[in-house]
């Protein structure tokens, strides 16, 4: 019970940026299911963080408001993007969006009324580590209904072809910015939720690291069903304090290696509803074939 | 009058090398469709393989710099080779190689601090040429030229490689679509060696030059030209070389002017809302060609 407890003070902290982390690559994967590339949740994000915490900081607003204002401004701030960007290229998108990511930050550095500026804002309230684990869980019931409802159908419809998509009358346009208002509303939690959990927020938390981040939790976990950024985010969190205890003198070395590995072996992520499917079908053949021999047997 | 065409010629200078780093970047990013986020980690390596050279045999400048020209495209044969190419066979498009690419980023960025010893080392002033050139009542840095002159030879070469040569048209075939050019007889591997070896060392050079003039050999070098390089590509549309180095000229020059003019606070703002802007109303940038398109 001891070492449980040494464990837990130890990693908790872990375990708690995962969750955050995971609204991020949750957020990604919601565009990603669509077909589309986009790091905007950073933006997202700080839309939702900074706005959270001038909630709570300056009109005193209770933490869950300001997690519903976070959620609603992120998904306001996706309808913007959506209506922009949703008439580029996927290879435009992707970039446009990063470049989004570096003109989020300049834009916070400059606006030191809205977000302290150069100095932060120091958030005065912080949230347990059960109530972010119950906004998590009530997330992804959302996404685990939307992944087995018409939209979740159709998404994975545009993902895979769009064209084929809309001659069934599907539009994928719509499709799409539907993915970005989840996708902003998700990223807007998540930033509200690092915001609580860091208890200190400057135009530097929401940057590269974190467009990177999650980028990489979703592709890591997978990005074919809801599951798969939950798990990678998890992984990717973890990942750096497992290496600081096994190789602590090449800590950063280790997470690059482990990242390219599991890209090169598992490129699809570690949950892929495909290759389960492709399993299964396979063992199917195999006792068909298996019967058919024994007939003629 | 004589601070304005200064200021001019540090802007030149300076959007030179982001132009210089952001041919590398386009070159991958039109040829092999890959949104290469370790490319920044390739020039900080061309200029900390340039700086040790030097530090261990003295050898003159040319030699350093092309030490570290080299350098940068052996990296980027090395990093495509491990991190790209397993993911090439099984098709996985942009997604795998950026992850990969992620990989290296902090695989080559941590290597490069222990490298340095997580501190910025300098060019010694005896190991390049660090003498005014007086033109008329100007006074203009020698290594201010030779990065103005490395830009323009630069953009000439590859352009007419790409445009001109056979070579170039494989280039641009395998860029378009690699299994027909793979159809009428390219050699798909060869041309992808020789466009990570060419982005790598352009880039690279970038990085020595980079290093040289404003001093800095480490990690945070390659970081830097790689924000503003990715602008003058979107800026100038990635798949021509002669739009990327217009656009990066652009980009060196409004930044130094809004930094001497404006404020130095608005000096980042005004690069990318010009680059959001770009992205927005007119996304193939000032040179690139309309119907680009990639499956």
């Amino acid at each position: 019970m001891e070492a449980l407890f040494d464990f837990w003070a130890a990693y908790g902290s872990t375990v708690t940026f995962a969750m955050a982390n995971a609204f991020f690559a949750l957020s990604t994967y919601a565009v990603l299911s669509t077909g589309v590339l986009s790091f905007t949740t950073v933006t997202f994000a700080a839309i939702g963080g900074f706005l959270a915490a001038q909630m709570v900081g300056q009109f005193g607003l209770h933490v869950y408001l300001a997690f519903l204002i976070a959620g609603i401004g992120g998904g306001l701030g996706a309808a913007v993007v959506a209506s922009l960007f949703l008439r580029l290229e996927s290879h435009w998108m992707a970039l446009a969006s990063l470049a989004l990511v570096l003109i989020t930050r300049v834009t916070a550095l400059n606006t030191p009324g809205l977000t302290g500026g150069v100095n932060g804002l120091v958030v005065p309230v912080t949230i347990s580590q059960f109530e972010l684990f119950v906004l998590l869980t009530v997330t992804t019931l959302v996404f685990y209904r939307l992944h087995n409802s018409w939209y979740g159908l159709a998404s994975r419809a545009v993902r895979e072809d769009a064209a084929v998509a809309s001659t069934m009358g599907i539009s994928p346009y719509r499709i799409q910015f539907t993915a970005f208002l989840i996708s902003g509303a998700v990223g807007g939690l998540g930033g509200a939720a690092l915001a609580f959990t860091l208890q200190f927020i400057s135009p530097d938390t929401y940057f590269i690291g974190i467009a990177f981040t999650m980028i990489a939790s979703t592709v890591l976990g997978g990005s074919f069903h809801w599951f798969g950024p939950i798990v990678g985010a998890l992984i990717f969190t973890a990942l750096p304090a497992a290496m600081q205890a096994v190789v602590p003198a090449v800590e950063d070395v280790a997470k690059g290696v482990v990242l390219i590995l599991i890209m090169v072996f598992l490129p699809r992520g570690l949950i892929d509803p495909r290759a389960i499917g492709l399993r299964r079908a396979a063992k199917r053949r195999r006792d068909i074939e298996h019967e058919a021999e024994k007939t003629h047997a | 009058m004589q601070l304005f065409v200064e200021q001019l010629i540090n802007g030149w200078a300076l959007g030179s090398l982001y132009a210089l780093f952001g041919i590398g970047f386009g070159l991958v990013f039109s040829t092999l469709g890959i949104l290469n986020a370790a490319h920044g980690a390739y020039a900080s390596w061309a200029a900390i393989v340039g700086y040790y050279v030097f530090q261990w045999y003295g050898v003159p400048f040319p030699v350093a710099v092309l030490c570290g020209v080299f350098g940068g495209g052996i990296l980027a044969i090395l990093v495509d080779q491990i991190g790209f190419q397993p993911l090439r066979s099984r098709r996985m498009g942009m997604l795998g190689a950026l992850i990969t690419s992620i990989g290296f980023w902090i695989i080559l960025d941590s290597l490069a601090g222990s490298a340095t010893g997580h501190q910025s080392l300098a060019f010694p002033a005896s190991s390049y040429p660090n003498a005014m050139v007086q033109i008329g009542p100007l006074r203009v840095p020698q290594m201010q030229i030779i990065i103005i002159l490395s830009l323009i030879i630069c953009t000439i070469a590859i352009h007419l490689l790409i445009q001109r040569a056979r070579i170039g048209a494989a280039m641009r075939a395998v860029g378009w679509n690699d299994v027909a050019a793979a159809i009428s007889g390219v050699n798909s591997r060869v041309i992808i060696l020789l466009t990570a070896f060419m982005a790598g060392a352009t880039s690279g050079l970038a990085g020595v030059l980079g290093g040289i003039a404003t001093s800095n050999v480490s990690y945070t070098l390659g970081e830097g030209l790689m924000l503003k390089g990715f602008a003058a590509v979107v800026v100038g549309g990635f798949n021509d070389v002669r739009g990327t180095a217009v656009a990066g000229i652009m980009l060196g020059i409004i930044e130094v002017f809004v930094a001497q003019y404006i404020s130095t606070a608005f000096r980042d703002g005004v690069t990318y809302t010009l680059l959001l802007a770009f992205l927005i109303i007119r996304p193939r940038g000032l040179f690139g060609s309309a119907n680009f398109s990639r499956a």
